[in-house]
């Protein structure tokens, strides 16, 4: 009996054989592409704080390495499952691949909690992880990143580990590092300045002057607020802006006609994104429900919040003056919404090319490490807008001439890249 | 030949005469050899044997002259032959031996040998020695002697205090006297027992004297004629043990008895206060040379100073008496405040933080206590008395609508009352004595924080910036006082006494009035950091976490955002025992879940303030006191620990995290030893209020944690199907079984979420009140979304207070996931102690988690009555749907099984328990192991005054019985709750409160005769009127009521 609950490499990959089809993959590279090329499973023995011994599986699964080293994340969750990780890495792939940077795609994870283990154990878990798999990874092979319950402190454990292991110094073999040890500097503004660039390029080819528009926002948490900062700058007009309102455990919308003034919601919200309403409607913004962001008579939406919140339920309130939908979350469309969207002629800048901002903040971060040389902000994030460019400029030039959706697009061009540095090397 | 034979005769005599001086010299070796001889006893014996040494013994007398005395032979005559030596001693002539040849026949010469000269001469030798040796002994004795006379003319010390106390005190002497009777014979002297025998007392084994086990009565023995008898007894004491023993014994027992009059002073039930104060005034400063007490006598003391001022509970002075040290009183005394004749008490907090502190400093354990003074207990019914308030002290006996509604009322006239001259200046004192730093008065009523009461938060505890000039600090804290005073009738606490029975307890509020830990940071006054700490953990957010790793719950500022339950806001929990795995290990996560306010006082506005942390930080920095120790700074997804000269207050992210406390100072061992200190004395889980402020830990109150009593696990059966389940749990699951439930009252958490205006959320609490009136107690169960009794924030959970929620068996949360976060446990706030100690479980449920059953299609159902139940109310019957299981699940009940264990709860429809026992079990009642039948005859009575009614001399039309009786759970101190159906006259309706008056006197007669539970009045008599059941007001819902409906019991109607 087939099994009917969600399985998001099964899902992954009928998303890639779609595309497959689409740009008539031949069976080889399809064969080859469909699974990851590499994984590995390994048991991480780790004595515990009082005394017992423990032992954690772990994964590293490199989807494929055609374009460059490995990249993606480490996860710690407890509930993790081998397909997770399979269907992560492949999109891996995918997202460095649409942005043109020389890395290939790889995920990984360790099944544990760390709400039940104490800082000396999770440093354990890493260096563990790394002894295991420091014959398959590094600068060269595979760089590993932050990802669900990791952080800058796990990436350093396991980058010390692995120099302690190699006997040099090597601080391109992981990313996500904090400033100051091999840290890239704009990390926290690339994500949401990667999706303004797009935008950017998606208005000029609307022929839309930038000031002459008006967006609103879903989110506000540090990708919305660097996207709303440098879509102002060039002369854009937010409108409304919804976020979480913690303490409730809703969100709200934040409306101002004549435009929000960033620096002025930024000093009334909390770390997170939340604006605190009381001062809000204090200087003048009108509070609306959650679901208002998207109903604006705006030209630019910008989901920036979770995933699947443009629904086949909401999609038909976005108002007809919409005509660019820049993904900024992950999945922040339904497939059904997806469908309206694309059936309506929006423009859409899809997740993994808009918000691959980061992804390639991370690749600098270990051109920096490879060559031990760091760049001020101003010339990673010229560097970033350089390939942030291109990248939207091959999808939308693909997507005009033959008349593609974006998203379609996307993926053809990114797919395409795989298989043909494969096909180029002689794999298939 | 003849010469030959003459040369060989001549030869043998001379032998025979050499043997001879040989035996003498061997002889006289021998007797003055002897030890111990004295002189006269020698030499006599001497003049006996010299002459067997000579040729012609029975010729020979002996005369030996030493010094004056002349010894000689019996026959002694001088002659003219002799032997003559002399005798020296040290160089000189001390007398003469001589040896005499009587010539009886004149026929001889020369009658002596050569030899028998040089046998003299040797024996005279002898003699010297003996005397020599003789001379240096005497000198010896004679030195030992005089030694000894030296020292017996210098009486010993013992003998010195001795002799001045028999002139002094004479009663001190007598005991004295007996005491070193009764050790010596302890000792097991046989002549101090020989004295105690004759006291009419045996000899019985160990050495011991007990009195004769005889049943006639002992001879009495007139102490007074004894008076040589006690110095008897020191002679045999002075015998069998040393002059400083004796010396110590003495010292010891006259100082014991100097504190005799401290005993006096606290047997005395009548002493004042202040004549106990003094009396300690006086121990204290005889107690200079620092003495030591016996044990036993300690603990007397001990335990007559804790009756006095804190509490009878047994528990409580077992537990507390060996550790404190009497001058510890001294010091409370003197910080406290006390009318003349005052009998009063300090109060449950006093007690605890009193004794906490000497534990903890008897342990070693190094902790701090703010600067405290005591107002005695007694002052606040002198408060009342002055100010002719007594109708106060009623409130307690009204129905708690009235409390409620009378309380706001009685704040103010309490505030505006006079103080007692006697109080106003005991506070005029506090109040210069603390200067101008701010203080907190709290109420320390003699409720509360007893074993098994802890009375958290009922009664009010003010903060006072105390600012100003001395009149508006003395207005202030005396305007607090008044208001700490009118706390004791709020609705709260009157509701919980009637919950735990302790209604008739005397109840009076002490008042402690104590420096806030803290200090002066800009214009606002605050500790580093405070918080409580409970010895049980009781919310483990991790299975690797024990309940005895113990729990904190930290708060930047004030500590009353770590006492009370916070919206909005987080305090830092950790877990001393197990400090390493946190509630949030991801720094993000860590971040958004740190505290963002901080309670704070306002130096320069006078007020208690809460204030943004991050304000506070950026302003202040590094004046915040231990600030380097409390922060990290958030950057790159990371938490940072950084020394002061790296930390930017202005621009950094600055997260309360305490991480650079826990990793590089020893606070978590501190108190984790505090904790574990405290329970290990106390013999029960606690819980402590602290504070911190550079680097010291304030101990600001300690008391038993409530909820140690766990209930057994129960098993969870695997064999109940699917429809018959309500919902399982498999989280934060703890023990117990909850019984019989026959309502289930269920806040729907999406359509609450749902009401849009702050109006309905509140009528929605003000429903839950009234369903929690009506619904029979501990027979239905709450469930809703979040929190209940969310103070804050009204949208993340019903607001309710304790009180109205008070009834029901179990509180279900339902933690709907917001994003990645759930919803905050109720856990560590006077709520949920409320909870545990009403033995009221609590169950959070995950109905998005996997695994777990939520039975929505029972709780959306079509049989909700809540219209039935409050036909007002009925707008919100698609918010709160109330449930009759019975008639839902044709006769079944509801029952809820939870093992902590295995961490699991099962809530499942079943058949009703046989025997008739309550849903949850008081664990604080004393009958948890029978339910033993006090209704049936209660309502068999009932019947009884039903039946001779007479109905129309009182216009009675219908008669019904509700609450314990008619649902058989009286205890025994239950009332027989009556409604009755009454004509709208006034005579007749008073005269039938009169003839039931009389009625319920009996009855109450009788159930004390039956339980030895006193209760004057058993009937609690309802009266309504047409009217009343037309609007359905007051009692009238009663009748035909949808649940728990009143039953109608027949009247005797005069036709029949």
């Amino acid at each position: 009996m087939e099994n009917k609950s969600y399985n998001a490499f099964k899902t992954a990959q009928q998303q890639f054989d779609n595309i497959a089809g689409h740009i008539n993959l031949d069976s080889g590279t399809r064969e080859l592409l469909r699974v990851p090329m590499r994984e590995y499973h390994v048991n991480i023995p780790i004595r515990m704080d009082d005394g017992t011994v423990k032992v954690f599986s772990g994964f590293r699964v490199q989807h494929n390495d055609a374009l460059g080293p490995g990249k993606g994340g480490i996860r710690f969750h407890p509930l993790e499952t081998i397909d997770t990780v399979r269907a992560l890495s492949m999109w891996m792939t995918w997202k460095c691949s649409v942005v043109d940077i020389p890395l290939g795609g790889s995920k990984g994870g360790v099944v544990c909690d760390p709400h039940h283990l104490s800082l000396h154990e999770q440093e354990r878990i890493c260096r563990g992880w790394v002894r295991q798999l420091a014959r398959d990874i590094g600068p060269v092979r595979d760089v590993p990143a932050p990802d669900v319950m990791t952080n800058g402190q796990h990436m350093l454990w396991m980058l010390d580990e692995y120099e302690t292991i190699t006997g040099a110094k090597y601080p391109g073999m992981i990313t996500g590092k904090p400033v100051g040890m091999g840290g890239s500097l704009g990390r926290t503004e690339a994500t949401g300045f990667g999706v303004v660039f797009t935008l950017r390029e998606a208005l000029k080819e609307l022929n839309l002057l930038p000031e002459n528009t008006t967006a609103s926002v879903q989110g506000f948490g540090n990708v919305a607020q660097y996207a709303i900062q440098l879509y102002t700058q060039l002369g854009g007009n937010v409108i409304c802006v919804s976020c979480w309102d913690q303490a409730e455990g809703k969100s709200y919308s934040f409306k101002k006609k004549t435009g929000i003034n960033l620096d002025e919601l930024r000093g009334i919200s909390d770390r997170f994104g939340g604006i605190d309403r009381e001062k809000a409607e204090a200087i003048g913004y009108e509070i609306l429900s959650g679901e208002s962001w998207l109903e604006q008579d705006v030209d630019i939406l910008i989901p920036a919040a979770l995933e699947n919140q443009i629904t086949k339920e909401n999609v038909g309130t976005i108002k007809p003056s919409v005509k660019i939908i820049a993904e900024a979350a992950n999945g922040p469309t339904s497939v059904e919404a997806d469908e309206v969207i694309k059936s309506r002629g929006i423009f859409l800048i899809p997740d993994f090319l808009a918000n691959a901002g980061g992804v390639t903040c991370s690749y600098f971060e270990q051109v920096q490490n490879n060559m031990n040389y760091y760049w001020e902000k101003d010339e990673v994030i010229g560097k970033l807008d350089l390939k942030m460019t291109s990248a939207f400029m091959k999808v939308s030039e693909l997507a005009r001439k033959n008349d593609l959706y974006m998203r379609d697009s996307a993926y053809i061009i990114s797919i395409t890249r795989v298989a043909e540095a494969c096909k180029q090397r002689g794999w298939v | 030949m003849k010469k030959q034979g003459n040369d060989n005769q001549d030869l043998l005599q001379s032998l025979n005469e050499r043997a001879k001086e040989l035996q003498c010299l061997y002889k006289v070796k021998e007797i003055v050899n002897k030890d111990q001889q004295k002189i006269k006893e020698v030499l006599p014996k001497l003049i006996e044997i010299i002459p067997m040494g000579w040729q012609y013994p029975e010729n020979c007398c002996v005369r030996i002259i030493y010094q004056n005395d002349v010894f000689a032979s019996d026959n002694f005559t001088e002659s003219k032959w002799v032997q003559k030596a002399e005798l020296k001693l040290k160089g000189e002539l001390v007398g003469s031996l001589e040896v005499f040849f009587i010539d009886r026949d004149n026929h001889l010469h020369t009658p002596f040998l050569a030899e028998e000269q040089q046998l003299l001469n040797s024996i005279a030798e002898r003699i010297e020695n003996y005397l020599f040796q003789r001379d240096i002994q005497i000198s010896l004795d004679q030195w030992e002697q005089a030694r000894k006379d030296i020292n017996s003319n210098v009486k010993a010390d013992w003998m010195v205090i001795l002799e001045l106390v028999e002139k002094m005190d004479s009663n001190l002497f007598n005991r004295i006297c007996r005491r070193m009777l009764n050790r010596l014979c302890f000792l097991g002297i046989a002549e101090a027992q020989s004295i105690l025998g004759c006291l009419g007392m045996k000899k019985s084994c160990d050495n011991i004297m007990i009195p004769q086990d005889v049943n006639i009565p002992s001879l009495k023995i007139d102490f007074s004629i004894h008076d040589k008898f006690y110095q008897h007894i020191f002679k045999i004491a002075s015998r069998n043990l040393g002059d400083d023993e004796l010396l110590a014994y003495l010292n010891k027992w006259i100082k014991e008895d100097k504190i005799g009059f401290l005993v006096q002073v606290l047997e005395n039930t009548d002493t004042p206060l202040s004549e106990i104060s003094a009396a300690v005034s006086k121990y204290h400063h005889l107690n200079n040379s620092h003495f030591e007490i016996s044990s036993y006598s300690r603990c007397n003391i001990n335990s007559l100073f804790i009756q006095r001022l804190f509490t009878d509970q047994i528990e409580f002075i077992k537990f507390s008496r060996d550790y404190l040290d009497i001058d510890d009183f001294y010091s409370i005394l003197q910080h406290s405040v006390y009318p003349n004749n005052s009998h009063g008490k300090l109060g449950g907090k006093s007690a605890g933080l009193f004794i906490a502190e000497q534990f903890l400093k008897n342990a070693g354990i190094e902790v701090m206590t703010p600067s405290t003074w005591y107002i005695s207990s007694d002052f606040m019914l002198k408060f009342i008395y002055y100010n002719n308030l007594e109708e106060a002290l009623e409130q307690k006996f009204k129905d708690i609508e009235e409390v409620r509604a009378d309380y706001p009322n009685f704040i103010q006239v309490f505030k505006n009352s006079n103080f007692p001259i006697d109080l106003l200046n005991g506070l005029s004192m506090v109040v210069d004595n603390l200067g101008d730093k701010p203080i907190i008065i709290r109420s320390s009523s003699l409720l509360e924080d007893r074993y098994g009461t802890a009375f958290s938060g009922k009664y009010k505890s003010l903060f006072l910036a105390n600012q100003g000039t001395k009149e508006e600090r003395l207005k202030a804290v005396l305007d607090a006082v008044a208001e700490v005073y009118a706390s004791t009738i709020g609705p709260d606490p009157i509701e919980y006494r009637k919950e735990h029975g302790l209604l008739e307890f005397h109840e009076e509020m002490a008042i402690i009035i104590q420096e806030v830990v803290g200090e002066k940071v800009g214009k606002y006054f605050f500790p580093s950091f405070a918080g409580v700490g409970f010895s049980q953990n009781e919310y483990r957010w991790s299975p690797r976490i024990n309940k005895e790793d113990g729990l904190l719950r930290i708060v930047p500022g004030l500590g009353t955002r770590a006492v009370d339950r916070l919206s909005n806001d987080y305090p830092v929990l950790l877990c001393p025992g197990n400090p390493d795995i946190k509630v949030n290990p991801d720094p993000l996560e860590a971040a958004r879940y740190s505290p963002k306010m901080m309670d704070v006082i306002n130096l320069e506005t006078n007020t208690f303030e809460s204030v943004d942390l991050i304000n506070i930080l950026r302003t202040y920095g590094s004046q915040y006191p231990d600030i380097v120790n409390l922060i990290s700074v958030f950057s790159d997804n990371c938490l940072f620990t950084k020394n002061i000269y790296q930390l930017d207050f202005e621009n950094d992210d600055l997260i309360f995290s305490l991480e650079p406390l826990i990793q590089n100072t020893d606070f978590i061992f501190r108190i984790k030893q505090m904790l574990h200190e405290l329970k290990d004395k106390m013999h029960t889980e606690v819980d402590i209020e602290f504070a911190y402020c550079r680097g010291e830990i304030y101990l600001l109150q300690c008391r038993p944690q409530a909820g140690s009593l766990d209930s057994i696990p129960q098993p969870i059966p695997k064999d109940i199907s699917e429809n018959s389940i309500l919902f399982n749990a498999k989280k934060h699951v703890s023990n117990g079984i909850i019984d019989n439930i026959t309502n289930i009252v269920y806040v729907n958490p999406d359509a609450y979420s749902s009401l849009n205006t702050l109006e309905k959320l509140e009528r929605v609490g003000r429903a839950i009140s009234r369903i929690n009136s009506l619904l029979p107690k501990r027979r239905f169960i709450l469930m809703g979304p979040g929190r209940w009794g969310s103070r804050g924030d009204i949208k993340l959970g019903v607001k309710v207070n304790y009180s109205d929620i008070n009834n029901t068996a179990m509180l279900i949360e339902i933690a709907q996931k917001k994003g990645d976060y759930l919803p905050e446990l109720s856990f560590g706030t006077h709520f949920f102690q409320d909870l545990v100690e009403s033995s009221i479980k609590y169950l959070p449920l995950y109905p998005d988690d996997s695994d777990i059953i939520f039975n929505k299609t029972f709780l959306s159902g079509s049989g909700n009555i809540l219209s039935e139940l409050i036909p007002e109310y009925s707008d919100l019957s698609d918010v709160i749907y109330v449930a009759d299981v019975m008639k839902e699940r044709e006769g079944k009940i509801l029952r809820i099984l939870m093992n902590e264990d295995i961490n699991e709860a099962l809530a499942y429809f079943a058949t009703p328990s046989s025997q008739e026992s309550s849903a949850s079990v008081d664990i604080y009642s004393h009958h948890t192991d029978k339910q033993e039948d006090y209704w049936s005859w209660r309502f068999a009575m009932a019947e009884k005054i039903a039946d001779s009614i007479d109905v129309e001399k009182f216009g009675v039309k219908a008669f019904y019985l509700f609450g314990s009786t008619k649902n058989a759970n009286a205890g025994p101190m239950s009332d027989i709750d009556l409604l009755i159906h009454v004509d709208d006259s006034c005579e007749k309706k008073k005269s039938l409160l009169l003839w039931l008056d009389g009625w319920s006197l009996c009855l109450g007669r009788i159930n004390y005769l039956r339980t030895g539970y006193k209760t004057d009045n058993l009937l609690d008599v309802h009266l309504i009127t047409d009217s009343d059941i037309e609007k359905r007001t007051s009692f009238a819902v009663k009748i035909d009521a949808v649940t728990d409906s009143a039953r109608e019991l027949p009247l005797r109607h005069k036709s029949d």
